[in-house]
């Protein structure tokens, strides 16, 4: 799994007209780049990470065939165009769970990109997994009360005797450390 | 939105845990379609949440650690006290005549070994056990608020023993209405009963500093429960003193237990 890309918007408007212009290679770029973040926004947005790989298949369906049919008008706005394409299909899927007409499936190789394993990120939960046990109890406290419980780091310093500073500092700390692992180990890949 | 403002406002966290309005939420998610530094910032706080709920007993099960080291500490403790004693006795036993050797063995006025009679009194974890607080879902007539209708749909989890789940909406509803003592006192119990005791201690004391008659006198003998966990047994008895000056339904439980503190 890639580390998320930061593609330029030049090559963004470049992904689109060669859609739109038939180039097959330019839909597997446009799922690369934006099937984790369909899929993170699904996962937030309706808690379930089986629907939400179904969503990422159909969200880029959607965008894939709006952009070969050139209904896409400002080639610039890319980004905001999946985005809202994303959030409209997710929220027709929460008002209609059983209603939604089937979509037309992604063809086999651009569906292999968003398989539940790279969608999921394997390797980035091992990697976690493997992080999460070199922190401290402690960190590791103040981060399932942030993450897990939702507590504020007010919250958190007068459960653990601690100032509402440590536990910020404590929580950016750990979650740097898990960030450092993740981003060492995957650009070795 | 901008990369300043999402590590400012804890954006990052407030998405996942679901917080921010509807146009907070969009315009977050706008930033992060095109912005990759944060999207690997989102992606790495979403797998360390999706970790940690795996774990979901991890701070409980660490203060289980903690008592368990405790536990082996003290068992290694008392090990070592009764090998002492033991070797003093048989040091001791050699030195008398064959009559004395059938004596009760001595113990060394330096160690200090108490010989519990067979009717000990309970311990602190004893003492600490909770019956959960009766909740009966009373819906008043007239048009619920939000908050309420939150702590409601939370009670029925209560209500059903899923103390966990019961907190979040619990919690959501004491924040929008943090002047309930129902709900920071029902809050309060969730974490007692989900071993979340620091969390019980702050919202009991919370709900007494609110003053409600309905809730003072449980919130003080919740608390006193929360210290006897935490084996504060002064805290407790300073609490268990003021639910028993309520006079009211828990005024016997909280004098036994006074009582058994050795009151």
């Amino acid at each position: 799994m890639s580390l998320p890309s930061a593609t330029s918007a030049g090559e963004l408007r470049n992904i689109a007209e060669r859609i739109h212009g038939g180039d097959a290679s330019a839909e597997t770029e446009l799922v690369h780049e934006f099937s984790h973040r369909i899929f993170v926004m699904a996962v937030v947005r309706t808690h379930d990470r089986e629907g939400a790989r179904e969503l990422v298949q159909d969200v880029l369906m959607a965008v894939i065939g709006a952009l070969r049919k050139g209904q896409l008008q400002d080639a610039d706005k890319l980004a905001a165009f999946v985005h809202g394409t994303a959030r409209n299909l997710i929220n027709n899927q929460l008002r209609s769970q059983s209603q939604r007409p089937p979509l037309e499936p992604l063809p086999e190789d651009l569906a292999q990109s968003c398989s539940a394993e790279r969608l999921e990120g394997a390797e980035r939960m091992r990697l976690v997994h493997q992080a999460l046990e070199r922190l401290g109890l402690e960190d590791r406290k103040i981060l399932w009360m942030t993450l897990v419980q939702g507590h504020k780091p007010g919250e958190i310093a007068a459960a653990l005797g601690l100032t509402s500073e440590v536990v910020r500092t404590r929580k950016t700390r750990a979650v740097k450390k898990v960030a450092d692992l993740i981003r060492k180990k995957m650009s070795r890949t | 939105m901008n990369c300043k403002e999402v590590e400012e406002r804890d954006i990052l966290e407030e998405y996942l845990l679901d917080r921010l309005t509807e146009p907070e939420r969009e315009e977050f998610e706008k930033h992060y379609f095109e912005c990759g530094t944060c999207f690997s910032q989102l992606q790495t706080r979403l797998a360390l949440q999706t970790e940690l709920r795996r774990q979901p007993a991890m701070p409980a099960r660490a203060r289980g650690a903690g008592l368990l080291r405790t536990w082996i500490w003290a068992r290694a403790f008392a090990a070592i006290v009764i090998l002492f004693s033991a070797g003093i006795w048989w040091y001791s036993a050699r030195n008398r005549q064959p009559s004395q050797q059938v004596a009760v063995p001595p113990v060394s006025p330096n160690v200090p070994v108490q010989v519990q009679s067979p009717s000990t009194a309970p311990s602190l974890e004893e003492l600490a056990r909770v019956e959960p607080p009766p909740y009966s879902g009373v819906v008043l007539r007239g048009a619920e608020d939000e908050s309420h209708e939150t702590f409601r749909k939370a009670m029925q989890f209560y209500a059903k023993g899923e103390y966990a789940k019961a907190i979040p909406g619990v919690r959501a509803a004491a924040k929008a209405n943090p002047q309930s003592a129902s709900f920071t006192f029902y809050l309060g119990a969730c974490y007692l009963l989900t071993g979340q005791t620091d969390f019980a201690i702050v919202s009991f004391r919370k709900t007494v500093s609110l003053g409600d008659p309905a809730y003072s006198e449980s919130a003080h003998f919740y608390l006193a429960k929360a210290y006897l966990r935490k084996k504060d047994a002064a805290r407790a008895k300073d609490e268990l003193q003021k639910t028993v000056q309520f006079h009211g339904s828990l005024e016997s439980e909280a004098t036994e237990i006074l009582r058994q503190l050795g009151n």
